[in-house]
C-alpha cells in the first residue's frame, strides 16, 4: 500500500502485451486527480493493449499498475472488487447489452451493487441518463440508437456507480464531428462538475487539443512512450519526426503505414 | 459472488443519518459522512422509515458534514430537498460544502419533481391470443412466400446449372453430410438396437419373435431412418444455417450482397437447400441400413441365424418402402434447409439475435418434420 497525494493512476515499469508478445516494454507514468489525460499513437502501437492493462483486463508481463495507491493486480478479494467499482470504461464498441433497455443497462450496476431502494435506482437512472443528454431514451434498445447516443448511454453506464475515474477507448470512433464535439463537451462538463479523472485513448486530435490537459503517445518500434506533455506542445515545439508525422498528419512515414496487428 | 462483496461495506466510510422531531411538526435532518453507492441505500431507508407518513410540515436538513461521491448521494439529497419523503412540507437545505454543491448542481431537479414509477404494460389475454395468431399468420405468408422465392431460384438453378455455384454445394454437403455420418450411424444403431430390444418380450409371448426382421425392416426404411436423420440434420446443419446466416445479416453482409446486384436466396440460399435436398435421402439410405445393423446384432445374440433374418426381411419389404423412406427424406430436406435459411433471414438486431434465428430455427423445422411425417403416413394410410 503506498499514496503519493493526488495521484490517483501509477504505472510502474509496466510491461504489456499478451502471453510472450511483449508490445510495450518498461511504460512509467502517471495520473493526478481530475486530469484527462490522452493516450494517443498510430494504429497498432499498443494504446488499447495499454488500456487493457489498465483496467485489469491483462495481466501485466512485468510491472505493476496502481490506482488509488493499490496494485490492481495483485490486491485480491473485497478490496480488489472495490478497486474495479473505482472506474468505469467506455468501450470502444459501447458494449451494451442488446437485449436490456438503455435504462436497464445503466440499473444493472445499482441493482447487483447497491441497497438502493428501487424508486432511488429509477432516480438514479433517470438524472444519469439526462446527465449524458438521453432522457428520453431510457426505453430503448441499443439497437435503436444512433452510435453518439450509445456512447453517451455506455457513458451513463460506465458512471452508475460514481467513478471518480474514467477510462474511454476511442469514445468519438464511428461519430459525426457534431455528435463527437457534443461528447467532449460532456467530458468537459463532467470533469469540472463531478471531478473526475478521464484517461482516453484516442485518435480524434480535434478533441485532443479540446479536452486533454496531457497526452502521451506510445510506439510500437521503440515499444514504449516517446512523448509526454501539453496536446498543444507536442504540437509544436516536439522534435521527435514520429511524433511531428502523427501530430501534423504526414503520411508515409515509418509508423504510419506499418500493418496493424494489435490494436 | 455476492458473499464476496459483502466485506466491501466494511472498508468503505460510513454516512450517517439523524432525525429529530419537533414540536408543531418541524423535523431536523442531520446528515454526516460520504454518500457513495455503498452507503445511500441504507440513508435513504433510514430516512424514509423516519420521514414518510409523518405529520411533518417543515424539514431542515443540515448537510455541513456530506460529501458526494457523484449522482447517488446526489439522489438521496434532490429526493429529500424537493419534499419526496414529505410530500406538501417545506424542506430547507442548509451548509451544503462547496463541493457537494457543485456535485448536486450537476443532475437535474426536474426528474425528482415529475418522477412517476412505470407500470409495466401487460396486455390482456384476447390481446395476447390475437397477437399470438397475427404473427403465426404472418410467418406463414413469410414461409409461403420464401417457398416460392426459393422454388424461383431452385427453377434458375436446374435451368441453368452453369450459373449454380456447385462448389459451395459440395462443400455444404461435405461439412454437414459427410462429417453427419458419426452421429447418424451411432444415433440410428442405437435406434435399431432399442426398437428390437423392446418389441422382443411382447412378440416372444406369440412365438412371433422372427417378425422382429419385418418390423425393424419397415421402421428403418419407412420411420425411423428418414425422421431420425432429418431431425439430427436439423439440430446440426439446420442451426447452422441459421446461425451462419443471421450473422451475414447482423454484419450486414446481405446487405452488401444485395447492393452487388445478387441475390441473397440466389447466392446463398439455394446452395444449402440443393445441398439439403441431396444429402438427406443419401444419409438417411446410410441410416436405415444402420438401423437394421442394430436391430441384426440384437437379433442374433437372441439366436436367430443371419440368413433366416435376411430372407425374412427381403421377403416382406419391398422397393415402395425403400421409395417411401427417400421421398420423406427429400421432402425433409426442403423443409430443414428452407426452414434454416428463411429463420437465417429473418435474424433481427442486436447480439441474442442470431441465438434467437437458431432457436427458432430448430424448433420450426423438427415441428415440421413431424407435422409432415403424419400426414404423409396418413395421406399413405387413406390411399390405401
Amino acid at each position: 500500500m503506498r499514496r503519493e497525494q493526488n495521484i490517483v493512476i501509477e504505472v510502474k515499469d509496466l510491461t504489456a502485451g499478451y502471453g510472450e508478445r511483449v508490445v510495450l516494454q518498461s511504460v512509467n507514468f502517471k495520473v493526478q486527480a481530475g486530469e484527462i489525460l490522452a493516450i494517443l499513437g498510430p494504429s497498432g502501437s499498443g494504446k488499447s493493449t495499454l488500456l487493457k492493462h489498465l483496467i485489469g483486463l491483462n495481466p501485466p508481463l512485468a510491472g505493476a499498475v496502481w490506482i488509488d495507491g493499490k496494485n490492481l493486480w495483485t490486491t485480491e478479494g473485497a478490496e480488489r472488487q472495490k478497486l474495479l467499482l473505482s472506474f468505469g470504461v467506455l468501450y470502444q464498441s459501447a458494449a451494451l447489452f442488446g437485449s436490456s433497455t438503455v435504462a436497464e443497462n445503466v440499473r444493472l450496476p445499482l441493482e447487483e451493487f447497491t441497497d438502493l431502494p428501487n424508486l432511488a435506482k429509477d432516480l438514479v437512472v433517470m438524472s444519469k441518463l439526462r446527465l449524458v443528454g438521453l432522457s428520453t431514451a431510457g426505453d430503448s434498445k441499443p439497437a435503436e440508437l444512433s452510435g453518439g447516443m450509445q456512447k453517451r448511454a455506455a457513458l451513463a453506464r460506465a458512471m452508475a456507480l460514481d467513478p471518480h475515474i474514467l477510462f474511454l477507448d476511442e469514445p468519438s470512433v464511428g461519430l459525426d464531428p457534431i455528435t463527437s464535439a457534443g461528447l467532449d463537451e460532456l467530458i468537459l462538463q463532467l470533469s469540472s462538475a463531478l471531478s473526475l479523472t478521464f484517461v482516453i485513448v484516442t485518435h480524434d486530435m480535434e478533441s485532443v487539443y479540446k479536452i486533454a490537459t496531457r497526452a502521451l503517445m506510445v510506439d510500437d518500434e521503440s515499444k514504449s512512450i516517446i512523448a509526454e506533455g501539453r496536446p498543444a506542445d507536442l504540437r509544436d515545439q516536439c522534435q521527435d519526426p514520429r511524433v511531428r508525422a502523427f501530430f501534423h498528419r504526414q503520411s508515409g512515414t515509418e509508423g504510419t503505414m506499418r500493418q496493424t496487428v494489435v490494436t | 459472488m455476492r458473499a464476496e462483496r459483502k466485506p466491501l461495506s466494511t472498508i468503505m466510510p460510513e454516512a450517517h443519518v439523524e432525525v429529530r422531531e419537533e414540536a408543531g411538526g418541524h423535523a431536523l435532518v442531520r446528515l454526516r459522512g460520504q454518500l457513495n453507492f455503498q452507503t445511500t441505500g441504507a440513508c435513504w431507508r433510514e430516512l424514509e422509515s423516519k420521514l414518510r407518513g409523518k405529520s411533518i410540515r417543515a424539514v431542515e436538513v443540515d448537510a455541513a458534514e456530506v460529501e458526494l461521491t457523484g449522482g447517488i448521494g446526489a439522489a438521496l439529497l434532490r429526493y429529500l430537498s424537493e419534499g419526496g419523503m414529505t410530500p406538501g412540507a417545506r424542506v430547507e437545505m442548509h451548509r451544503l460544502s462547496p463541493q457537494a454543491e457543485t456535485v448536486l448542481n450537476a443532475f437535474a431537479a426536474e426528474d425528482f419533481r415529475t418522477y412517476q414509477p412505470k407500470r409495466p404494460a401487460k396486455l390482456s389475454m384476447p390481446a395476447e391470443i390475437g397477437k399470438f395468431v397475427r404473427h403465426l399468420w404472418e410467418d406463414i405468408g413469410d414461409q409461403v412466400r420464401f417457398l416460392g422465392s426459393i422454388t424461383r431460384a431452385m427453377t434458375i438453378a436446374l435451368l441453368l446449372p452453369r450459373r449454380m455455384r456447385w462448389h459451395e454445394v459440395r462443400a455444404i454437403m461435405e461439412t454437414a453430410g459427410a462429417n453427419a455420418l458419426p452421429i447418424v450411424s451411432m444415433v440410428s444403431v442405437l435406434v435399431g438396437v432399442v426398437t428390437v430390444l423392446e418389441a422382443s418380450h411382447p412378440l416372444a409371448n406369440f412365438g412371433a419373435q422372427i417378425y422382429l426382421a419385418d418390423m425393424i425392416g419397415f421402421s428403418s426404411l419407412r420411420e425411423t431412418g428418414p425422421v431420425v436423420t432429418a431431425i439430427l440434420l436439423a439440430g446440426r446443419s439446420g442451426a447452422a444455417f441459421a446461425a451462419e446466416l443471421g450473422t451475414m445479416k447482423v454484419n450486414e453482409e446481405l446487405d452488401a450482397l444485395t447492393t452487388m446486384g445478387l441475390n441473397p436466396i440466389q447466392f446463398l440460399v439455394v446452395q444449402r437447400v440443393m445441398a439439403a435436398v441431396l444429402l438427406t435421402p443419401l444419409l438417411t439410405l446410410y441410416a436405415m441400413m444402420m438401423g437394421i445393423l442394430g436391430g441384426l446384432i440384437i437379433m442374433r445374440s437372441l439366436g436367430f441365424p443371419p440368413l433366416m433374418i435376411y430372407h425374412q426381411i427381403v421377403s416382406r419389404v419391398d422397393l415402395s418402402d425403400l421409395t417411401v423412406g427417400i421421398t420423406k427424406a427429400a421432402l425433409f430436406g426442403v423443409i430443414l434447409g428452407g426452414m434454416a435459411c428463411l429463420r437465417g433471414l429473418q435474424t433481427g438486431e442486436g447480439p441474442s439475435a442470431v441465438g434467437v434465428s437458431t432457436t427458432r430455427s430448430v424448433i420450426a423445422c423438427i415441428l415440421l418434420i413431424i407435422l409432415v411425417n403424419t400426414l404423409y403416413s396418413a395421406v399413405q394410410y387413406l390411399w390405401a
